[in-house]
């Protein structure tokens, strides 16, 4: 009998400090993801995040799929959040087509859009409540998103992944009398929402577990190319829906709420004081929509590009900026599609923020970034 | 704002919430209700009826058997099959009728986008579990079949907060 182990069982040295740890990626705390953390006794040493585990090749399948057909399976990286991701690529579509979307249309895909918003981030706030040991977090952000999902069933008929957007409009009208609905369900969701300001948001014990902790300057934001939640929380003032108004958001009056903080705390608190924004932008949008008319171009059954052509459009998401760039070479289906996605481009700051922080801090840092682990991978 | 303060707020607004109303769903007992009869096409204007995309329903006497919505199916989900029917329609030539397997169907009703005779739509059933993979399949005689959906419970809202009434 020999005392040799193999490699990867053998005991470590006593006074090796640095022990490797990995969250993930069927850990709870860290979605479909692995991070491999370092750390000296309980601080974190270095960090290196390992996505991929969820590659669906969403993008490949688009190339063998016509434009319309790619519809149910290009909103599936955030089923949550499906309109805004399947947003930029209806767009992009419609101008490589030359199609005129009618007036009601644009006001109804604002308004599944920002549904879509708060549901995605009511979501993420009940995971976020869950691993900071919050468990009235978890219950009242998962009850309350039933409120709007109600809403988008009546809207969409899909509770999720609805498959409502595309090429030249939507996909059905508005049910009767679906605007008073709507205006009682997002009162009483706005309502709601401020109570939990102080359940959560002012509760010293969450301020103290997640202040100073993770601090992304605002020099870092922009170094790392962060986008949405977390690049407003580091004080930049970037939000699509103002800088780059697509549909009718130049018409409507929009607000983007920024603080200066940058860290876990900031974080979290933006996607909040944007379910509040969104709730407004529904509101004008309910108020200025037209009574009647159209909602969808209708399309020839292949509907072909002209030549060869590209295209890239982006929205802001639940999670930012998320683009989609399309080159089409004159056939039914497209020559490539890729999406941008936010998760990704806002995990190259992770590293960076978990240095020097307690292991313990690890979730609320983490979960701060909005990362959604299938996005990423797409 | 003191820390002892703080808390007393946070535990208060959670206190409050013991006089308001529930708002669970006793699901298998109380079952949501919907707008409209399920998802519907109108081929002529290009433009959707809103509804639940819930499982679907076959017009024996529209379908032409044109394969429309197994070929939309197949970039999709593939879960459309054309089968062979005994029965004879006069405007079905070759006795084909689409057969739906819910097993693989992800609901995004594009097929009933594509049939361009108003025979295929979308019903409020969604009750469709069974305990073989064989039972998920849908034959087109069993699609015929309007189901009947017990719809009693809508959110309703008031001071006193929303409930499932």
């Amino acid at each position: 009998m020999t005392n040799e182990l193999p490699p990867g069982l053998a005991l470590r040295k006593v006074d090796e400090r640095i022990m490797t740890l990995n969250v993930g990626p069927q850990h709870p705390g860290s979605g479909h993801m692995r991070i491999i953390v370092q750390i000296d006794g309980d601080y974190i040493v270095a960090c290196d995040p390992d996505p991929g585990y969820v590659h669906r090749g969403e993008e490949k399948m688009a190339e063998y799929r016509n434009y319309i057909l790619n519809i149910p399976h290009l909103e599936r990286p955030v089923i949550h959040d499906s309109c805004n991701v399947l947003y930029p690529y209806v767009l992009g579509v419609e101008e490589l087509l030359g199609i005129e979307v009618p007036e009601r249309a644009k006001y109804v895909r604002v308004i599944a859009s920002e549904l879509n918003r708060c549901i995605y981030i009511m979501y993420w706030l009940a995971i976020y409540g869950i691993f900071l040991g919050h468990s009235t977090m978890f219950m009242w952000p998962a009850g309350d998103r039933e409120l709007l999902i109600d809403l988008m069933e009546k809207m969409t008929g899909a509770r999720v992944t609805h498959a409502h957007f595309v090429p030249g409009g939507v996909r059905n009208d508005l049910p009767p009398n679906f605007e008073d609905v709507c205006l009682r369900h997002v009162n009483y969701f706005e309502k709601r929402i401020k109570e939990y300001a102080a359940v959560f948001y002012d509760n010293p014990i969450l301020i103290a577990r997640t202040r100073d902790t993770g601090v992304l300057s605002r020099q870092d934001a922009i170094r790392f190319g962060t986008t949405g939640s977390v690049l407003r929380a580091s004080g930049v003032d970037y939000d699509l829906r103002k800088k780059e108004p697509y549909d009718v958001y130049d018409e409507l009056d929009v607000h983007t709420n920024v603080m200066k903080e940058g860290d876990s705390y900031a974080r979290s608190r933006i996607p909040w004081l944007d379910m509040l924004e969104s709730c407004n932008i529904i509101r004008q949008a309910l108020q200025k929509m037209p009574k009647s008319g159209s909602v969808r171009v209708k399309l020839k059954p292949n509907p072909k590009g002209k030549g060869f052509d590209t295209v890239y459009k982006r929205v802001e998401s639940g999670r930012g900026s998320l683009g989609c760039y399309i080159v089409s070479d004159g056939k039914p289906e497209p020559y490539r599609v890729k999406l941008s996605v936010p998760s990704f481009r806002n995990l190259v700051a992770l590293p960076n923020l978990l240095r020097g922080e307690k292991l313990g801090n690890m979730p609320s840092v983490y979960w701060s970034l909005n990362y959604w682990p299938v996005e990423a991978d797409r | 704002m003191g820390t002892a303060t703080g808390i007393i707020r946070a535990l208060n607004s959670g206190i409050k919430h013991i006089a308001l109303k529930r708002f669970t769903l006793r699901y298998p007992e109380e079952k949501l209700k919907f707008v409209g009869d399920g998802y519907q096409f109108d081929p002529s204007t290009g433009v959707g009826i809103a509804g639940l995309k819930g499982r679907h329903m076959l017009f024996h006497d529209h379908c032409t058997g044109c394969q429309l919505c197994s070929i939309a199916c197949e970039g999709v989900a593939e879960a459309i099959a054309m089968v062979k029917v005994p029965e004879e329609q006069t405007q079905n030539k070759k006795s084909i009728m689409p057969q739906i397997d819910y097993g693989k169907c992800v609901f995004c009703g594009l097929c009933v986008d594509a049939c361009p005779f108003y025979a295929l739509y979308m019903t409020n059933d969604y009750e469709l579990s069974s305990f073989s993979k064989e039972g998920l399949i849908y034959t087109p005689a069993q699609l015929q079949v309007k189901p009947y959906v017990a719809q009693d419970s809508e959110i309703q809202i008031s001071d006193r907060g929303a409930t499932h009434g």
